[in-house]
């Protein structure tokens, strides 16, 4: 078979910047599930005062929030994601490109973060289930 | 050319213009995608046909529940009153809140997606026609359905979330409970149809160059909306699954009796029904980020905020369900996390709203009929949002729940989030659908009778529902001290109504003779509003090479361009309708998609599938299963005669020095997408059966210990049975690129040998384990994900068989590989779900005994 003329693409995975977009708040949907795995089975399995699995919440928590400060780190470093407001990236270029989905990634990045902080109040409020 | 050398940035110019040239290619056009003519109209598959079917259709069950509305208005207008009976009032508030959200909400999303994406996109279509109309039409079919058995006393009574064990005990329900079950489940597979067509429509059919942050805030919506239609609607599948399979034939999920549990079925329906409030939000949404531009003349502000907002909206709506059921029981640390992402959202759908006032401040925005519902949209839904802070809030929850508070609230957000901005949107691209101009005077008065109206009926439920009016009650005491309140609510329906009829009027009212509107008349920046007038049928008449969010503001000469057929693909010289496939980050262009013409395949498949689903209902399980049957037979000769065909040349010219090749098989295929996104939902349908196994667990503390284990020889068998099926099929496609056709096809037929071998293997651990599915949750369960894993497996040996047949009849070969490829992913789910499913049969068991 003939190769007919055809534009170089990058190839999705290896570019892998839709998949640092979704990456955050993945990472929020992952620490929502357990917690609430985690409450479920301690609350219908074992039972007794929320304290003692407090340390657990606040572990969740603390590790997502570092898991997303890691993505953030990723999206400014690899993709110059930047936190800007008025501006808009609208070259028609691929570092442009990358650049808006680093910026978008960012964004959520501090969304996801925020979003797990929700969560982990109840946790450190609550005494019983 | 070489490939590598190729730059977008640096084409050659566009051939000088030939007056000649260009007549003989716009007749070649237009005699590829014309509509066929007289009856055969009803075969078409171009999205502006579809489109508008699919808008129509929505508009008309919209009325119908509409006038559903006004008789509940009705009837509660005064006390004591029995306009209705208690009977039919339950079957009519079921079927309103039922076809408002499954038969105009979300499929109102698909029609206007269908219509408009592709001409945003600068496409001449979406890549697979073929699935909208077949969509269309199991939409058209079961909503006649589901909303025909009310005039046969037959509709469902249980309310639109149909609550087990209302809905579960036939003693308590009718067949309106099965007629609920099925015909939306039937729905639902067109809305996955639609899902899987407009994501790869954003992904692949945008137009060379349309990089992704040049992509236009419609299509990130409709990207963001169909993927969450994959993760919400599956587990509602699953629930209605467990549940037909409950009232049919006696199986255990929901009867507390026999280890069953009934809120069961409220978690799977709101882990659908939650991120379904948004999955017909932010469509809308998009509608207005869409318009407002245009009347701002200037680019939104926040282009990415909005996106950022988008893909967060879509993510924390998943963490919402639990707040519909926050007076059930749960822990209350549970509903605290609940609670928690309830406020949460609010944040990124705050974004938004202050991203559309900010735009509103800095720009002098055009007054026009479109911004006046836009405006009125976001006042009656900020409205209802702030509302939905206090729903969101446990304590305030407990006291309003059940209430007409809860009405009042959602009213405000659906009918503020979604149905004004979907009016907006309306007069927004009546002329680029019809070429003609609404009356503007008559539009006024439609928003002004409908925003005077919707406040007036249903503002006071805010009271009528803090006073303690329940919702669904069918009527009340003069002593409640209601009466004037619902007498309010009454009287401002009646003229919400008044102003949808003049809408409908204006929008319907004949204007064949009027003279049409100028091109762009509203001069927005997107690129629906390149279309000609009068308007052709090809969608666009060459696809050029977007590099700016607002392409008509940005690049000069631009239609001038397109129309000479300076751009891509200005000719179907082998009248074939064809598009450019582009790659997913920075469209460049990848090979030419052949798409196939109008057929009226999928109207019988949607016919016979759907008759088997209606004679289900009533349990004529032959004649089910023969119509079942006659769909896989029409789907078979569907795909044989219209996908992955050869081409005729393995490349093409498609203008400006590009040349394309006419085919492509795996992961940069459409259809390898397609199956994949397809699988994704299925894999999220059978993670709701997965969650059902681990709910029981939780709740149940004898949950395995009721039956003696399955012997684990057996089950071993079964795994490694279903997991030859993936592993030969693997093998297959080694073969088959290794130019070994006779061994692929040897490996193809021998795949489901393993995998009904495996299958069998299963079941018999389960028959030797005395598992009875009528008995107990845990037997239940167990049936179900085996009932699962065998309808894949044999899928799995349907598509095994043909595309065997296709090696064998030379279609599918080494150089031209897609239904191999597309079947290997196919498989690759099989072997997740088989993986999953021995885990919990076998490996999970054992480990809680080793415990």
């Amino acid at each position: 078979m003939k190769h007919p003329t055809r534009p170089r693409a990058p190839r999705l995975i290896d570019d892998g910047s839709l998949w640092i977009v979704i990456a955050a708040p993945s990472i929020w949907a992952a620490h929502f599930l357990i917690s609430y795995w985690v409450a479920a089975i301690w609350c219908a399995k074992i039972g007794g005062s929320l304290l003692d699995v407090r340390w657990i919440i606040a572990a969740l928590g603390l590790a997502s929030i570092a898991l997303i400060g890691l993505l953030a780190l990723v999206a400014v470093r690899r993709y110059g994601g930047t936190l800007i407001i008025f501006e808009e990236i609208t070259e028609d270029s691929r570092p442009a490109r990358e650049r808006f989905m680093g910026h978008v990634s960012l964004l959520l990045c501090i969304l996801s973060a925020v979003a797990v902080g929700f969560t982990v109040i109840p946790g450190l409020v609550m005494q019983t289930c | 050319m070489t490939s590598d050398a190729f730059d977008l940035d640096d084409l050659p110019p566009a051939e000088p213009y030939d007056e000649a040239r260009d007549k003989a290619q716009r007749e070649r056009l237009l005699t590829t995608w014309q509509s066929p003519k007289g009856w055969r109209y009803l075969s078409d598959v171009n999205n502006s046909e579809v489109g508008l079917w699919y808008l129509l259709t929505s508009f008309a069950f919209f009325c119908f529940a509409g006038v559903l509305a006004l008789l509940i208005r009705t009837q509660l207008a005064v006390p004591g009153n029995d306009f209705l009976s208690q009977d039919l009032y339950n079957q009519v508030f079921t079927l309103h809140g039922t076809a408002m959200m499954f038969l105009f909400a979300v499929p109102i999303f698909e029609a206007v997606a269908i219509l408009v994406l592709p001409e945003i996109l600068g496409a001449r279509d979406l890549p697979f026609p073929r699935l909208s109309a077949f969509g269309y039409w199991c939409f058209l079919i079961g909503g006649v359905f589901v909303c025909g058995s009310i005039f046969f006393g037959a509709a469902p009574d249980g309310g639109w979330f149909m609550y087990a064990p209302l809905s579960s005990n036939p003693e308590y329900s009718g067949v309106g409970a099965d007629i609920w079950l099925l015909g939306l489940s039937f729905i639902e597979v067109s809305s996955i149809a639609a899902a899987v067509e407009l994501i790869v429509g954003v992904l692949k059919s945008r137009p060379p160059g349309m990089r992704l942050n040049q992509m236009p805030l419609y299509c990130w919506y409709v990207l963001v909306v169909a993927g969450m239609i994959l993760f919400a609607f599956p587990p509602l599948i699953a629930g209605d699954l467990l549940l037909e399979l409950e009232r049919a034939f006696g199986w255990a999920f929901f009867d507390p009796d026999r280890g069953g549990d009934p809120l069961l079925w409220q978690h799977l329906f709101w882990i659908f029904g939650h991120p379904e409030v948004y999955i017909v939000f932010l469509p809308s949404i998009a509608l207005i980020a869409t318009i407002l531009p245009t009347f701002a003349s200037r680019p939104m502000i926040g282009h990415s905020w909005i996106v950022l907002s988008a893909v967060g909206v879509a993510f924390l709506s998943f963490g919402l369900w639990v707040h519909h059921m926050f007076t059930v029981g749960l822990p209350e640390i549970s509903l605290s996390f609940f609670s928690a992402a309830s406020e949460a959202v609010a944040v990124p759908t705050g974004i938004q709203i202050f991203c559309f006032v900010a735009t509103m401040l800095v720009a002098k925005v055009r007054p026009s009929l479109p911004m006046l519902f836009a405006g009125g949209a976001l006042a009656i839904f900020v409205f209802g949002g702030l509302t939905g802070v206090m729903v969101a809030l446990v304590p305030f929850d407990w006291q309003a729940h059940d209430s007409y508070f809860v009405v009042a609230h959602l009213h405000y957000t659906l009918i503020g989030g979604m149905l004004f901005p979907l009016f907006a949107g309306v007069y927004y691209w009546y002329p680029f659908v019809t070429q003609r101009q609404t009356n503007q005077k008559a539009g006024k008065w439609s928003f002004w009778l409908m925003f005077g109206g919707f406040n007036l009926a249903f503002l006071p439920m805010h009271w009528t529902g803090v006073m303690g009016m329940p919702r669904r009650v069918w009527t009340y005491d003069v002593t409640d001290g209601w009466a004037v309140l619902n007498m309010v609510s009454t009287v401002g329906s009646f003229i919400f109504a008044a102003g949808f009829v003049v809408l409908a009027v204006n929008v319907l009212w004949p204007r064949g003779k009027h003279a049409p509107v100028k091109r762009n008349v509203w001069n927005a920046g997107t690129m629906e509003w390149s279309a000609e007038v009068p308007d052709k049928p090809w969608g666009v008449r060459s696809i050029p090479l977007i590099k700016s969010r607002y392409p008509l503001w940005d690049q000069p000469g631009l239609l001038d361009q397109i129309d000479r057929g300076e751009w891509f693909l200005p000719d179907a010289k082998e009248g074939k309708r064809e598009l450019i496939v582009t790659d997913i980050l920075d469209a460049r262009p990848l090979f030419v998609q052949r798409v196939p013409g109008p057929s009226w395949l999928m109207l019988f498949a949607a016919l016979f599938l759907g008759t088997s689903f209606i004679v289900a209902t009533y349990h004529w399980w032959t004649v089910a299963l023969i119509s079942g049957a006659a769909f896989v037979a029409v789907t078979l000769y569907w795909l044989w005669t219209g996908t992955a065909h050869i081409p005729e040349k393995t490349e093409k010219y498609v203008g400006r020095g590009l040349t394309l090749p006419t085919y492509e098989a795996g992961a940069g295929s459409v259809g390898w997408w397609a199956v994949f996104i397809t699988m994704t939902g299925d894999m999220t349908a059978f993670v709701g059966l997965v969650f059902s196994y681990f709910f029981f667990w939780t709740v149940l503390p004898d949950f395995m210990s009721t039956t003696e284990a399955m012997p684990f020889g057996w089950l071993l068998l079964g795994f490694a049975g279903v997991l030859g099926q993936w592993g030969l099929t693997v093998a297959a496609r080694g073969q088959l690129a290794g130019r070994a056709p006779g061994a692929a096809i040897g490996a193809l037929i021998a795949a489901p040998v393993a995998g009904v071998l495996g299958m069998a293997a299963f079941a018999w651990a389960a028959m030797q384990a005395g598992l009875d599915p009528t008995r107990h949750s845990f037997d239940a369960t167990i049936w179900a994900l085996l009932l699962w894993l065998s309808v894949h497996v044999a899928l799995g040996l349907l598509m095994q068989l043909y595309t065997a047949a296709r090696i064998w009849a030379g279609i599918c070969t080494p150089d031209f590989p897609a239904d191999l490829r597309n079947l290997t992913l196919y498989t690759h789910f099989l072997a997740v779900t088989v993986i999953m499913t021995f885990a919990m049969l076998a490996v999970f068991p054992l480990w809680l005994g080793a415990l």
